[in-house]
């Protein structure tokens, strides 16, 4: 997927692109307060990045998209619906934008962010 | 009903305690459910599901289960039991940022035994930033504008009154005033033509715990008067029930204001399905009543009001119309042969598709898009298994695909997106071919006619470039909106312009259940008063909610 063969020619589409379209829809849904991109060496959750592709992982497997989310969620909201909104509109969004079929998002809670305790 | 003002004036004077509050939960709450359609129906953003008001009166009943059986008296005792409830039921996005604001709200009044109008204001303000904390993103026009307009509204007011009660009467308000403000401010909005979902269920939220202090009713919805051309009395023709067998339109001028919550509920004494609409000085009511009371609300209305016009219809005289209709004559296929199964919307388009020679007829389009079990259905027991599946609506064509997936016989799908495709289809059928070559003919054949389609707008939007008002006529070329129009006449003649119909040869009018057959007829006449190089054809399409369906070859 993310290659479509019309009569002038073939449309690709990076999942660099897909992952841009992912990085949006996941700042704007409420709780994630960032991304959050792996450190291969320690897996160690650095610092918070604006940079479009970091923190999100796609993958194409034949016919389907993968994409995987590291988020850092707001402490006190109830991670498991914020991660499920997360998950929804991202493939909402990417679905849309590109009319292809999102096989899977994975939201990964990398950390959480503490602003109050109460 | 009224405000009860004695018991306003008894509430005023009363502390506001851990009960008060719980007290108060439970009205948002009840408030919420009884409007919670409304909400669905608004939710557009971010992504649109409809279930914004279900998420909403799912995360404030945990809240409320937390507390229901508590008998705490301590304000901020029982904030923290709401906002704990609140958390740990937090249901899809608005959930989260609706507990999000009772976790704002519990940390505004601690360590208060009772509410007073300072610490309302302050809990109102911390419930805007912990709301406001939970995103990095803030998209605004959403339920976050509201609450942080309520916080803005109720500080500015802190000066000129003490009274708790005033305040949250600024904060309805306020909600009311920011949630017709959202399609201002998020366009996604303004193109669906509605007010943010989310941003409305938190305004009921707060109106629900006004009314409980106003001693008015949490349970019947919000009475509304739609406009005359929003009326959608097909729809009614669904919900007939037993024993209500006739069907009475009245059309009346009040005499004087008319009393709608006395009004409705002296009809709801007399029968079901009623409608009532207004417009230019008059109101239509709608009704089905049994038998022997079909002459009540006649007289009823007659007694408020002057009555311009009557309608009596019998519903079990037209049901049995529709049974009867409903007995196709359709192409018998031998084992090996080619079979045909089609979906189609109307009565009239069934009769046509049955003597182009289709196998089978599923019911089924725009608002009633058949399943896949239905589609495999109707042609498991036919005698051959070579069968093609005409969707005829682009919405089917998913559930077409799976009914292939599922069964053992050979199917293959042509992406009919509309009933003139479908109709350009079957003249290419020849049931004896090969299966797939069959299939590519028809997809090739139904890609030389264009689709025009005439319907009513339900709501106030801009697509395409296109602006249309609620009520107007639209019409839609191959699926895009290309011409909003005052009548169905002008709507028609915009598209055949818009579809160069004068470069074209045969254009075909399928006439749905509103529009009577003269009344095309006279549109026909028209059409070839300006296109007289066009052959013009008129058929009973008997499809709901498009007045025209119609192909252009």
């Amino acid at each position: 997927m993310g290659e479509d063969n019309t009569i002038l020619g073939g449309i690709h589409i990076s999942p660099n692109a897909v992952a841009t379209i992912a990085y949006f829809a996941t700042l704007e849904s409420y709780g994630v307060v960032g991304l959050a991109p792996k450190n291969l060496t320690d897996g160690i959750v650095s610092t918070i990045t604006r940079e479009p592709s970091r923190g999100i992982t796609v993958r194409y497997k034949g016919d389907d998209i993968d994409i995987d989310i590291n988020v850092i969620v707001e402490y006190g909201t109830r991670i498991n619906s914020v991660a499920q909104s997360v998950a929804n509109t991202v493939r909402f969004h990417v679905e849309k934008a590109l009319g292809l079929h999102v096989n899977s998002v994975n939201v990964h809670v990398a950390g959480l962010r503490v602003s109050d305790t109460d | 009903m009224a405000v009860d003002t004695a018991r306003v004036e008894k509430l005023r004077r009363m502390p506001i305690d851990g009960q008060s509050l719980k007290r108060l939960v439970d009205a948002g709450l009840t408030w919420l459910r009884t409007n919670q359609q409304i909400v669905n129906s608004l939710n557009v953003f971010p992504v649109p599901d409809g279930d914004t008001g279900t998420n909403m009166v799912l995360t404030l009943q945990a809240a409320w289960n937390e507390v229901k059986d508590s008998g705490v008296r301590n304000l901020s005792e029982m904030a923290a039991m709401v906002s704990k409830g609140a958390l740990m039921g937090a249901r899809g996005n608005s959930g989260v940022i609706t507990s999000q604001i009772l976790r704002g709200f519990s940390r505004g009044v601690h360590d208060k035994a009772t509410l007073d109008a300072a610490t309302l204001v302050k809990a109102f303000g911390e419930a805007r930033d912990t709301a406001y904390k939970g995103v990095v993103r803030p998209v605004e026009g959403t339920i976050l504008t509201v609450i942080k307009e309520v916080a803005i509204a109720t500080e500015a007011a802190l000066g000129s009154t003490q009274d708790a009660i005033e305040i949250l009467e600024i904060a309805v308000k306020a909600a009311d005033e920011a949630v017709k403000k959202t399609p201002e401010l998020l366009p996604v909005l303004k193109q669906a033509g509605v007010v943010d979902s989310g941003g409305k269920g938190l305004f009921f939220i707060l109106e629900g715990m006004l009314r409980h202090v106003y001693g008015e009713s949490l349970e019947t919805p919000t009475i509304s008067v739609q406009s005359l051309s929003a009326m959608n009395l097909q729809d009614a023709m669904d919900e007939v029930e037993e024993g209500q067998d006739f069907e009475v339109v009245v059309d009346f001028v009040p005499n004087g204001e008319l009393n709608l919550e006395s009004f409705y509920g002296r009809l709801e004494e007399m029968g079901t399905s009623i409608q009532v609409g207004e417009g230019e000085g008059m109101y239509r009511m709608h009704i089905h009543v049994p038998t022997e009371k079909r002459y009540e609300p006649i007289d009823y209305i007659m007694g408020i009001g002057t009555v311009t016009k009557v309608a009596i219809e019998n519903l079990l005289a037209q049901m049995d119309d529709i049974q009867k209709s409903a007995e196709l004559q359709f192409t018998t296929v031998e084992p090996g042969q080619i079979a045909v199964v089609v979906v189609s919307p109307g009565t009239g388009l069934s009769r046509i598709f049955a003597s182009l020679g289709v196998a089978a007829i599923v019911p089924g389009g725009q608002t009633m898009n058949p399943s896949t079990q239905d589609i495999l259905s109707s042609f498991e027991n036919l005698p051959t298994d070579k069968v093609i599946i005409l969707p005829n609506n682009k919405n089917i064509i998913l559930a077409a695909n799976q009914a292939k997936e599922v069964t053992v016989k050979q199917v293959a799908v042509v992406p009919t997106r509309t009933v003139p495709q479908g109709l350009a289809a079957m003249l290419s059928l020849s049931p004896d071919g090969d299966l797939n070559a069959v299939a590519e003919k028809m997809a090739k054949a139904m890609a030389n006619v264009k689709t025009g389609e005439v319907t009513v707008a339900t709501r106030t939007v801009e697509i395409d470039g296109v602006s249309v008002r609620d009520g107007q006529v639209i019409a839609l070329l191959d699926g895009k909106l290309v011409v909003s129009a005052e009548t169905v006449e002008q709507g028609v003649m915009g598209l055949l312009e818009k579809a160069d119909a004068a470069e074209h040869e045969l254009v075909t009018l399928f006439h749905g259940e509103g529009m009577s057959h003269a009344e095309a007829n006279r549109i026909k006449d028209v059409i070839s008063g300006k296109y007289s190089n066009l052959e013009i054809e008129v058929q009973e399409g008997g499809q709901p909610h498009y007045q025209f369906l119609i192909s252009i070859e």
